[in-house]
């Protein structure tokens, strides 16, 4: 029998990434690392998905919802570059694997979905333009409650404050950071020349983080400072996944000709500046004049300047002209 | 308020000069060992214990019915410094190595890393495959877990404060995902972190290096507390006594620094 393709839908892209959600992230990089062939669909409609959320990978009639078993799954068939790792190497991937969870996730929860500027600014308005019509009006918010009881839950409690586990959790995230610097130091890759589903784990989580437009953030900041972890992500984006750079390019270079089009006027942020100011005085202006005269303060009387001329002579003068024209 | 001030003290980054003197009366809580406390309670206890006799300080424990009440964070165990209490593994650790008795001190940055990653490791399969097993495995529920966690109260609380407990354990369990699985998936799960943890070691004494870290405490509170409590079914028999070296190596830090 033919082997049936496997099929994997994830969110959808932006800001160069091929997807903005880490753990699709983290699962397409292990499939471009590996070179499994994978029928990528790339979606924002969640209607589909048992679970109303992304990554979804289908084969042989059975669906993985949740990256752990796609990652096991795919090792049961032999794809991945995991067996290349001695058995220490393979234990670290498992300890690595869970400080992220542990540290690094509720960081990235609370900063898409609990920190109030980045979820009014950035995941909310992103997320209702790539859900469809009624979905969209529910699933973000049902995600930010999820979000929110998993860093509530876990990081804080009964007896602590919200700011206090709002610090916890983006001090331990940071650490977090700086230990991911420590092991990658200036290897590659994790354990080397080749990729193990760590570094797609990594990547996963770092590279929102680095492109996303976010609003100045802590953790942002920081993981700037980790220059080897930037370089990886970078590396991993040009290397497996040029088509989404370039696509980012083109409509970054796009948007920058139609601002340097409308920006002929001195300021390009509000274009037709000084017809809206115009209008707007005239708006006012007409505005003032109908109250004046509606209220009385002025009166407009019709009438002509010069006294009625008496209606003969006109007539006559009428005839006259006549009889010229036909002179 | 004083309890959370004093708790933000110890477990925020701690501005202290190191290699201040140990102070001389601290203070260990946790509840009654023998008749009251639960599997995941038991391991974290353990650990801080074994954290503290591995760092050669002196305390005392004392065990009170009502610790987790005391506790700034609602989580045993906790120690009394002087008027400062702080609770849970970390933060005591932190507070240890601001006063210069820290364990991991000396070690390459590398190290480090590594050493966090599996103590993250422990925290986030092992932590959750006792409260699991606890709290939502019926029989061990009914036989163990809840008569020992109402044991200190009169009825209708040693009815009332078991369920509360465990309503809290699942929700818990729900939001990381655990509480959906059965058994078996949690007893692979906790047959992974054992091999990742049998591999690490090898024939090493300690895991990193030639001195105890704060992952041999962590692992020595989890893997002590899984060796040696009957549970009902016990579910995680075979996969304790698999690996050789792990079983050896709790025998050692107990003969070691237990007695």
């Amino acid at each position: 029998m033919a082997a049936e393709k496997m099929k994997l839908d994830v969110w959808k892209g932006d800001w160069g990434l091929p997807s903005v959600d880490p753990h699709c992230l983290a699962v397409l990089a292990y499939c471009k690392y590996s070179g499994v062939p994978v029928e990528v669909n790339k979606t924002g409609n969640p209607w589909s998905s048992p679970t109303g959320n992304f990554p979804v990978l289908r084969h042989r009639g059975e669906t993985y919802c949740k990256i752990t078993d796609i990652f096991n799954y795919l090792r049961k068939e032999h794809w991945g570059s995991d067996f290349e790792l001695s058995t220490k190497q393979s234990a670290d991937v498992v300890a690595f694997s869970a400080l992220l969870e542990e540290k690094l996730l509720p960081a990235l929860l609370h900063l898409w979905w609990m920190d109030d500027k980045t979820f009014i600014d950035v995941t909310r308005p992103w997320y209702s333009r790539a859900i469809p019509f009624p979905l969209s009006l529910f699933l973000p918010g049902r995600t930010q409650k999820k979000a929110e009881l998993r860093v509530n839950l876990t990081k804080g409690g009964e007896n602590i404050s919200e700011m206090e586990t709002e610090t916890k959790v983006y001090k331990e995230a940071k650490e977090c950071l700086n230990l991911l610097s420590y092991k990658l130091g200036e290897k590659q890759y994790m354990f080397g020349r080749l990729p193990s589903s760590l570094d797609a784990l990594v990547f996963g989580y770092l590279a929102p983080l680095l492109k996303a437009p976010l609003p100045n953030n802590q953790l942002h900041n920081h993981l700037l400072q980790c220059e080897n972890l930037c370089r990886m992500v970078n590396d991993v984006l040009v290397t497996f996944f040029p088509a989404d750079l370039r696509e980012m390019e083109e409509k970054q270079k796009k948007e920058e000709q139609q601002r340097a089009r409308t920006s002929s006027s001195e300021n390009s942020e509000f274009p037709n500046r000084r017809r809206n100011m115009v209008l707007a005085g005239f708006f006012a202006l007409s505005a003032m004049a109908v109250y004046a005269w509606t209220s009385g303060l002025i009166q407009i009387q019709i009438s002509d300047l010069d006294p009625a001329p008496s209606p003969a002579p006109s007539t006559t003068r009428k005839a006259q002209a006549v009889k010229g024209e036909e002179n | 308020m004083t309890a959370l001030l004093n708790f933000m003290e110890g477990s925020g980054n701690p501005k202290m000069p190191a290699s201040q003197p140990w102070p001389e009366d601290v203070i260990l809580y946790q509840q009654y060992q023998v008749e009251q406390i639960t599997l995941p309670d038991y391991s974290q206890c353990l650990a801080v214990e074994a954290f503290l006799r591995m760092s050669g300080l002196l305390f005392r424990v004392e065990q009170r019915t009502n610790a987790a009440d005391m506790s700034p964070t609602g989580k045993v165990p906790f120690i009394q410094v002087g008027s400062q209490l702080i609770a849970e593994f970390e933060p005591v650790a932190a507070f240890v190595a601001s006063k210069g008795f820290g364990l991991s001190k000396d070690l390459p940055e590398e190290s480090v890393a590594e050493m966090r990653a599996y103590i993250s490791m422990l925290d986030n399969i092992l932590s959750n495959a006792e409260h699991y097993v606890a709290w939502l495995v019926p029989e061990v529920v009914a036989e163990v877990t809840k008569p020992r966690y109402g044991c200190a109260y009169p009825w209708p609380l040693n009815w009332l404060l078991p369920w509360l407990r465990q309503r809290e354990v699942r929700n818990f369990l729900t939001v990381k995902d655990w509480a959906s699985k059965s058994l078996e998936e949690v007893v692979a799960e906790v047959k992974t972190c054992f091999r990742a943890l049998s591999e690490k070691l090898g024939k090493n004494k300690y895991f990193l290096g030639t001195s105890p870290t704060e992952l041999d405490a962590v692992v020595f509170g989890h893997l002590y507390t899984l060796q040696m409590t009957k549970l009902p079914g016990s579910p995680f028999c075979a996969v304790t006594k698999e690996y050789e070296n792990l079983i050896n190596f709790t025998k050692r830090i107990e003969s070691t620094f237990f007695f």
